[in-house]
């Protein structure tokens, strides 16, 4: 049984909310998981929301200068779902600077690994994750475009759902990237995840690429493992999943290996198009519409916009200038329609191989970095990280990643990615997975 | 990349960098350039391009005038004038 069911039958009064307020407060002065605390909660089980989600009247920074003072006039559609439902919105939980990051370091607040505190908590939804590896009962919203999902459950040791591109409105998401956001759930257990789903999901007028498709459950007996995607793995993690697989053939799962001989250009194509897409969207902050206010109007027209953008960070300029060049006149065939093209040969090749089966990796291919580690790698070796996330989140397949084992008390995560709408197979696999392993956490706050 | 492409490219983006800044993103840039033009000896230039992952209708709304739910609420934390948000001279 999820947390969701067990919760709604347990008493709640207005003293568990302020001891739970209180608790969250005081670890997150230590992990630095949430921009803020919701103390007003009164109702509800907790869900908290990733800052580039909108809560009405709660700052959306997207863990980003530019958007310091931004308080949003309306909540996003998913958001709005669950408080209908209610649920109780608790915090807003940090992230990579507007989603650039696989370890939740390039951002105004850091947060830290609940296992263990000098290590990274994944990225970008890095607050989301820890906020669902602190709490009993919560669940949390949070957002992928190659990976921000699965990376931070697998470094936290949470089970983090990326559902089929359109499925959950994009409504109140403050963008990355249009083709390749999509908006899913983290949270302990799959049947959370499940419930979370079904609240959330479904046709939008305010979001025209929300589509309406039925979601199937449509189970598979084989697993596929690309051997192209198995090519550098920390020691830990191959090891781990090697024995993971002889599990699975033990419970009946057929174990086949696919050459999907270009699967490692995937990456390329991936920040060919996000940074493409980030370029144009970033291109509305300015200094006088959203968040930060560039006061001075005396400024010339250029001074006054290169005087405020001055405020995103490193990474957020590097993916502007390079996004903007890939899609320039000279170049553009040549990077961005090849990257698109690149996309439909992957979803292809990849549908075929799911047609009766999932397709199974580690999520990650090492473990949680300390953070003064992850600091130090460059560009190429952070986009690196992403190798096995970004193949689904490309193609808009839904994945899913679960904790599947604990190697020197850090967790360990296995993604599984099915075809388009099949997305409740995934959850399938997982609920019968918990049946047979437990997973660990460090905290369990808001326990009754 | 030329630093006179590079400093174009700045200010199409209109953004300024500090010499530090300046220095990391031409030195890196090469080098991820450089990373992305391994796609080209994929063989898929025969297919359509995805601007999309999966199929998405286009979608309009009815022709029909709504107003906005709460104008004032939209230009909170800007500086206005009457109903017109205030920004840099042309």
């Amino acid at each position: 049984m999820g947390s969701i069911s067990e919760f709604s039958k347990k008493k709640k009064d207005a003293k568990y909310y302020k001891t739970l307020t209180s608790d969250l407060a005081k670890l997150n002065s230590k992990l630095n998981f949430l921009t803020v605390v919701n103390d007003k909660i009164s109702k509800g089980m907790p869900f908290t929301v990733k800052d580039n989600i909108c809560v009405r009247g709660f700052e959306a920074t997207a863990g980003s200068k530019m958007l310091n003072g931004y308080t949003p006039p309306f909540s996003a559609t998913s958001v709005s779902r669950m408080e209908e439902k209610g649920f109780g919105f608790i915090g807003k939980a940090t992230m990579d600077e507007f989603g650039f990051g696989s370890f939740g370091i390039n951002t105004q607040v850091q947060a830290k690994n609940p296992f263990n505190e000098k290590y990274v908590a994944g990225g970008s939804s890095s607050g989301s994750a820890v906020a669902t590896s602190l709490m009993k009962y919560h669940v949390a919203i949070a957002e992928s475009t190659g990976g921000s999902i699965s990376n931070p459950a697998s470094f936290c040791g949470v089970v983090g759902f990326t559902p089929t591109y359109g499925l959950i409105s994009r409504y109140g998401l403050i963008d990355y990237a249009n083709s390749l956001d999509k908006i899913g759930i983290m949270a302990r257990s799959a049947d959370d995840v499940r419930e979370t789903f079904d609240i959330v999901k479904g046709k939008d007028k305010y979001d025209t690429t929300c589509v309406d498709e039925k979601v199937t459950s449509s189970k598979r007996k084989k697993l596929v493992v690309i051997d192209q995607l198995m090519k550098g793995l920390d020691p830990q993690i191959e090891s781990s999943f090697g024995k993971l697989l002889d599990k699975l053939e033990g419970k009946g799962y057929k174990i086949e290996h696919a050459k999907v001989d270009f699967i490692d250009k995937a990456i390329q194509a991936y920040y060919i198009i996000s940074m493409a897409e980030a370029s144009t969207n970033l291109a509305k902050y300015v200094g006088y519409k959203y968040g930060l206010q560039v006061p001075d109007f005396t400024k010339k027209y250029n001074e006054f916009f290169t005087t405020a953008r001055e405020n995103f960070g490193l990474e957020a300029k590097r993916r502007i200038v390079l996004g903007t060049f890939v899609r320039s006149a000279s170049v553009k065939d040549k990077y961005y329609v090849k990257a698109l093209k690149l996309r439909t040969a992957l979803t292809n090749k990849l549908s075929e191989l799911m047609k009766d089966g999932f397709i199974i990796s580690p999520t990650m291919p090492i473990m949680a970095p300390k953070i003064e580690d992850a600091q130090k790698l460059s560009p190429l070796q952070n986009y690196a990280m992403d190798a096995l996330t970004i193949p689904p989140n490309l193609s808009g397949f839904p994945h899913v990643s679960f904790p599947s084992d604990y190697v020197g008390g850090m967790p360990i995560g296995t993604q599984l990615t099915t075809s388009h709408f099949n997305d409740y197979a995934l959850l399938d696999f997982v609920s019968e997975w918990e049946k047979s392993f437990e997973y660990k956490f460090k905290h369990n706050l808001g326990s009754i | 990349m030329e630093d006179k492409e590079f400093e174009r490219l700045l200010k199409i983006c209109r953004l300024s960098l500090t010499e530090k800044e300046k220095s990391a993103i031409k030195k890196e840039i090469g080098s991820i350039l450089e990373y992305f033009d391994a796609i080209e000896k994929v063989k898929c230039d025969d297919l359509e391009p995805s601007y999309h992952p999966v199929k998405v209708a286009e979608r309009l709304r009815e022709d029909k005038v709504e107003a906005c739910e709460n104008p004032d609420a939209l230009l909170k934390g800007t500086k206005t004038h009457r109903f017109y948000v205030i920004g840099p001279d042309v």
